[in-house]
């Protein structure tokens, strides 16, 4: 770059808040440049008012209620993957659905580690859920495009499936490393903003019927068939959580 | 560190960011108190990658926006508390001071939130980006336009922005 071209504040602002070596070049480029020397002061001026203003807080004396979030967390027993109740209903939903979809006999009881495939979905959701802006990578206004390209790594074809009367509207997918093949993310959103993840990848296993699946901060219903292994992951109700696997198990089978 | 102490040691910045984002001291401390719930529920999701701090303030931030779809904004205090908790100040340094906290309160929501991460949290510009869930680039015109207009409602354009004109 010639000394003389004026630097942009894109650049100043990178400089500023980088390394340390960024930091010295600004320090360096300031001198020559009074207009920057003032724009440096000014930035000074800014963060010691924004840290005499906010900085002090910290000292304040913690309200219990803040440690008591973690005092109870280190004394809280292991916490046992689903309560009892939570147990009854996916048991009494879990039959309903074993039922309804011929699959034979339901799991009266979810597993209590939960298997590869339900963890990669809830990482999935953990993962990319809390983007606001890039929960995909194509999005829901691609979808042929993001099918067919999905259907193409994964070996399979997958569908969409219309989770619309869930009130879950598709927001797009991305793909993701699998154990041995590429896994595909479909991730949805309902109106309030909740996120609901579905994860498909193939699965050479057994067959396995709808189950349930409990990690901290996340759910999952998980199920395999016809080589394929599926999950719905979220943070929403267990009962929610177990309609949308229903509806994402007839989207993805049904023609 | 244990994950629990971690977690303990940054409630005191959490509490701070918390209170120049949100304004309002309760506000703040529900804010930090759902964050550390989340965190702590979401323990396992916790790969280690970069700075706990960052993680929290991203979970933090994203509290904080669900909040602002939920609720309208709270009406501020005209006096603010953080004002008389930077005490034993000049008169003339505390209205400074109390002009700035009023501008902070105009920036739209993510603008004050990336200043306050890299000029109060001291984050660099990678983790601040990934605190915020946006690209290098967005933050970089957030931060230019909080700058700019902190400047500007805080009365000094005294120098000019344009290039290759010198100031004083």
């Amino acid at each position: 770059m010639p000394e003389d071209q004026t630097i942009t504040t894109d650049e100043v602002l990178r400089l500023r808040h980088g390394s340390a070596a960024d930091r010295s070049r600004l320090a360096a480029l300031a001198v020559g440049d009074a207009r920057l020397a003032a724009e440096m002061e000014e930035w000074d001026r800014q963060d010691a008012a924004l840290r005499a203003l906010y900085a002090p807080v910290a000292e304040e004396p913690l309200p219990d209620r803040l440690t008591r979030a973690v005092r109870d967390a280190r004394t809280a027993p292991v916490r046992r993957a689903v309560p009892a109740w939570g147990r009854i209903a996916a048991a009494v939903g879990l039959i309903g659905l074993g039922v309804l979809i011929g699959l034979g006999t339901a799991r009266l009881l979810p597993t209590d580690v939960p298997p590869t495939l339900a963890r990669a979905a809830m990482a999935s959701y953990a993962t990319y859920a809390v983007e606001v802006r890039h929960p995909v990578e194509v999005a829901a206004s691609d979808e042929a495009h993001l099918v067919q390209w999905l259907s193409k790594r994964l070996g399979a074809p997958i569908r969409v499936p219309d989770l619309g009367g869930e009130g879950f509207t598709l927001i797009g997918g991305r793909l993701l490393p699998g154990e041995t093949t590429p896994a595909a993310l479909l991730m949805y959103e309902d109106g309030v903003g909740r996120r609901l993840a579905l994860y498909i990848t193939r699965s050479e296993g057994a067959g396995q019927d709808l189950a349930f699946a409990d990690a901290k901060g996340s759910q999952a219903f998980w199920w395999i068939e016809d080589g394929l292994g599926c999950a719905v992951a979220g943070d929403l109700p267990r009962e929610t959580l177990r309609k949308l696997a229903v509806a994402a198990y007839h989207g993805l089978t049904e023609t | 560190m244990p994950f629990l102490d971690e977690i303990e040691a940054a409630i005191p910045g959490l509490r701070a960011f918390a209170r120049a984002l949100a304004r309002d001291r309760e506000a703040a401390d529900d804010l930090v108190q759902d964050t550390l719930e989340a965190a702590i529920a979401r323990q396992g999701q916790w790969r280690g990658e970069g700075a706990l701090r960052g993680w929290l303030c991203r979970i933090l931030l994203n509290r904080f926006r669900d909040g602002l779809r939920r609720r309208r904004p709270v009406t501020l205090a005209l006096v603010p508390d953080v004002v008389d908790a930077a005490s034993g100040r000049r008169a003339e340094g505390r209205l400074a001071l109390a002009e700035v906290h009023a501008a902070m309160g105009q920036l739209p929501e993510d603008q004050r939130a990336a200043l306050l991460l890299v000029a109060l949290e001291g984050m660099s510009f990678a983790e601040a980006a990934r605190a915020l869930g946006c690209a290098e680039g967005t933050l970089a015109s957030r931060l230019g336009r909080a700058r700019a207009t902190l400047r500007q409602m805080t009365g000094r354009e005294d120098w000019t922005q344009r290039p290759g004109k010198a100031g004083e």
